[in-house]
C-alpha cells in the first residue's frame, strides 16, 4: 500500500522522522506512537502535503514526488484537528467535497445520502454543523474521507476529544463503512485500544524511527500464553526449580511470569511452589495485551 | 437484511467517475461565485445593492448623458483627452464616473472571508488533500471574485459601448471600427478586476477576520492612494522632478495608468488643483504590476505552504 525508504523530514534542528524505512501491507494498518512521534508528519507526507527533506515514498504503487495531486483521487484523509465550517449543513458540505474531489453533483450527491445513510445521521444531517455534537463533527469528517470511495483512507487520530461511548461508536463506524467497502485503512492514533478494534496490524513509530511492525493477532496472541504468579517467600528458590523443569520464567518485580504449555504448567507450578518451601498468593492464566507489548517499546 | 446488503454491495461497487483538475478548479470556482450573490447573507445583501449603485451611475452618467459624437474620447484641449471607458473607473470626483470606490468595495465585501474563513476554520486542509495543488486552490478562490468584478467593470462598459452603437443607428461598420474599443475594454475589465481580486486573497489570507480583512482592504487601498497624492502635490510644488514615480506606490494609480497605457492616453493627476501629467515609461509600469501581482500570488503560496507545515 505506502513504501517508504529512507524518509527524513527535518524541522529546523528537528527530526521528525529519522531514516524512516517501511513497507506498509494493504489492510487496515495502525501506526501508534506517542505525542510527537512522527506519525501525524507520515501521513501527510504520504498524503503529499508534506515534502520529506530527503527519502522516497510511493503511495499505491506510485511515487509521491511525480505525481502528488493525481494521486490523492485515490486517497481520503480525515485530519485529527477540527476542520469542518460551521455555516454549511452536513449535506452541502459533503457534497461540496465530493465536489471538489471530482465528483459530479448527482454523484456527490447520491454518495453522500449513502454515505450518511451508513452513519445513521437522520434529518441531523440538513442541520447546520455548527450546531452538532463532537461525535457527529467527526462522522462529518470520517465521511468526507470517504466520500470520493477511495482506495485508501488516512484516519489521523480519529476518536480525538471524544467521550468512551462516542469513541466506541466511532470505531463501530469506522469498521462498520470499511468492511462494506474495499478501501484500505491506515490509522494514526497514540491510543493502543484504537489500533485493536480498527486495525489488522500495527506498526509501532517513536521519535521518528520505526520501533515495529507486526500483526495484531499475531501480537496478541504471541504473549496470550502465560500464567502470572505471585508468591510469598525467597523467590530465587522457586525460580531454580522451575527451572530445573526447564521452565523459563520472568520477573517483572512485582509478579512472576510463566509461559503456558498445557495444564500441566500449572502442577509444575504448585510443584514448585511446594519443594522451595513458598507461599503461592496467585496463579492466573492472563492474556498481555497490546498494552504491556507497546510500553515496553515506547519505554 | 437483504435491503441492507444490496446498499453495502452499492456502498462497495461505487464509481465516483472523478473529472479533471481543471473541472474541479472551475467548478469550486463557480460555486463560491453563486455563494457571493446568495441574499441568504448581509455580505451577499450588500454586494447585490453595490452592484446595483454600479448599474444605476453607468445609466444616468453614460448612457444618459454622453453624446455619441463623444464616444469614446473627445479631445479637452491640445493636451488632454476625456475618454468614457477611462473615466468610469474614476471617482466621484469632476467628470468621473465613481466606479472606483463601489469596486473596491464589492472586492473588499467579495474577497474578505473568501481564503481567511478557510483558514479560520481549517477546511483549507481538506480542500488540500484533494486532488488539486495549493496553486488549483487559490486559482479557485481567485475565479469568484474576478468574475464578480467582471460584471463591474467590464460588462458596464460593453453596456455604455452598445448604448453608444445604438445611438450611432447600429451600424455594424461603426462596430467593426472600434474592434480595438472592444478588446481594450476587455483588457481594462481584466486588469481592474484582476489586480483588485489578487490584492483582497492577500488580505483574505493575511488576516484570518472577515470583516477586518475587508476594511484593511479598502483602506490600503484608498489610504496608499490619498498618501501618494498628497506627496505627489507637495514634490511637485518644489518641482521635483521625479515627483511622478511616487505614484508607483498606490496600486490605485498603477491600475490607473496602465489602463490609460491600454488605450494611449496621457495619465494626470489633480496637483494644486491643475491637472499634472505624469510621465512613467511602460516598461517601468508593467515591471511595477507584474511584481505586485507576482509578489501577492506567491507570498500567499508561501503563506498556506508554510500553514500545511506547521498545523
Amino acid at each position: 500500500m505506502i513504501k517508504a525508504t529512507n524518509v527524513v523530514k527535518q524541522y529546523g534542528n528537528l527530526k521528525a522522522l529519522d531514516n524512516f524505512s517501511i513497507e506498509i501491507p494493504a489492510g487496515k494498518v495502525g501506526i501508534l506512537g506517542p505525542n510527537g512521534a512522527g506519525k501525524s508528519t507520515f501521513v501527510k507526507i504520504a498524503l503529499g502535503l508534506l515534502t520529506p527533506t530527503s527519502g522516497e515514498i510511493t503511495v499505491l504503487g506510485e511515487t509521491l514526488t511525480k505525481n502528488t495531486t493525481e494521486i490523492r483521487r485515490k486517497i481520503g484523509y480525515m485530519p485529527e484537528h477540527d476542520c469542518i465550517p460551521n455555516e454549511m449543513t452536513g449535506v452541502e458540505f459533503l457534497i461540496e467535497m465530493g465536489m471538489v474531489s471530482g465528483m459530479s453533483l448527482a454523484g456527490a450527491t447520491e454518495r453522500t445520502h449513502e454515505i450518511l445513510g451508513h452513519l445513521r445521521m437522520g434529518e441531523e444531517k440538513y442541520r447546520l454543523i455548527g450546531e452538532y455534537s463532537g461525535g457527529m463533527r467527526q462522522k462529518i469528517k470520517l465521511a468526507q474521507g470517504l466520500i470520493h470511495a477511495p482506495e485508501v483512507v488516512f484516519l489521523d487520530e480519529p476518536t480525538s476529544g471524544l467521550d468512551p461511548n462516542a469513541r466506541r461508536e466511532m470505531l463501530e463506524t469506522i469498521n462498520g463503512l470499511t468492511d462494506v467497502s474495499t478501501t484500505k485503512v491506515l490509522l494514526s492514533t497514540h491510543i493502543l485500544q484504537d489500533v485493536e478494534t480498527v486495525c489488522d496490524s500495527v506498526i509501532i513509530v517513536k521519535d521518528g524511527k520505526l520501533q515495529m511492525q507486526e500483526d495484531v493477532k499475531a501480537i496478541v496472541g504471541e504473549k496470550s500464553n502465560f500464567v502470572q504468579v505471585r508468591i510469598g517467600g525467597e523467590s530465587e528458590n522457586f525460580i531454580s526449580e522451575l527451572k530445573k523443569k526447564k521452565i523459563t520464567v520472568e520477573d517483572d518485580g512485582r509478579v512472576l511470569i510463566i509461559p503456558y504449555v498445557d495444564h500441566s504448567t500449572y502442577d509444575d507450578i504448585i510443584d514448585a511452589s511446594v519443594k522451595s518451601e513458598c507461599s503461592l498468593y496467585e496463579m492466573e492464566r492472563t492474556s498481555q495485551s497490546m498494552d504491556s507489548v507497546y510500553q515496553e517499546i515506547i519505554e | 437484511m437483504r435491503e441492507k446488503a444490496q446498499l453495502s454491495d452499492r456502498f462497495r461497487d461505487f464509481d465516483a467517475n472523478l473529472t479533471t483538475r481543471p473541472w474541479i478548479v472551475l467548478g469550486m470556482g463557480l460555486r463560491k461565485f453563486n455563494r457571493l450573490l446568495t441574499l441568504k447573507t448581509w455580505n451577499g445583501l450588500g454586494i447585490w445593492l453595490m452592484i446595483a449603485v454600479v448599474y444605476l451611475l453607468t445609466f444616468i452618467r453614460f448612457i444618459l448623458f454622453i453624446e455619441p459624437e463623444d464616444y469614446p474620447c473627445v479631445d479637452l484641449n491640445d493636451e488632454y483627452q476625456r475618454c468614457v471607458p477611462l473615466d468610469f473607473y474614476g471617482d466621484l470626483l469632476g467628470n468621473a464616473g465613481g466606479t472606483k470606490l463601489f469596486l473596491i468595495a464589492i472586492a473588499a465585501t467579495a474577497s474578505g472571508g473568501i481564503i481567511g474563513n478557510d483558514m479560520a476554520n481549517k477546511s483549507i486542509h481538506l480542500y488540500l488533500s484533494r486532488p488539486i495543488s495549493r496553486l488549483d486552490y487559490l486559482i479557485a478562490r481567485f475565479i469568484p471574485v474576478f468574475i464578480l468584478l467582471l460584471l463591474v467593470t467590464a460588462l458596464p462598459n460593453y453596456m455604455i459601448l452598445s448604448s453608444m452603437w445604438s445611438g450611432n443607428g447600429l451600424e455594424t461598420s461603426w462596430l467593426l471600427d472600434r474592434k480595438w474599443l472592444i478588446v481594450n475594454i476587455m483588457l481594462q475589465g481584466i486588469l481592474y478586476s484582476g489586480t483588485y481580486s489578487i490584492i483582497g486573497l492577500t488580505f483574505s489570507t493575511l488576516i484570518k477576520k472577515e470583516g477586518i480583512a475587508s476594511s484593511t482592504f479598502f483602506l490600503f487601498v484608498y489610504g496608499t492612494s490619498l498618501v501618494c497624492e498628497t506627496f505627489f502635490t507637495i514634490l511637485n510644488a518644489f518641482d521635483i522632478d521625479e515627483a511622478d514615480y511616487i505614484l508607483l506606490l498606490s496600486i490605485n494609480h498603477v491600475v490607473d495608468m496602465l489602463s490609460y497605457l491600454i488605450f494611449d492616453t496621457k495619465y494626470y493627476v489633480i496637483a494644486f488643483f491643475t491637472p499634472r501629467e505624469v510621465d512613467i515609461g511602460s516598461v517601468e509600469l508593467i515591471a511595477v504590476f507584474t511584481v505586485i501581482f507576482a509578489g501577492c500570488a506567491g507570498f500567499m503560496y508561501w503563506i498556506i505552504q508554510q500553514m500545511e507545515a506547521n498545523k
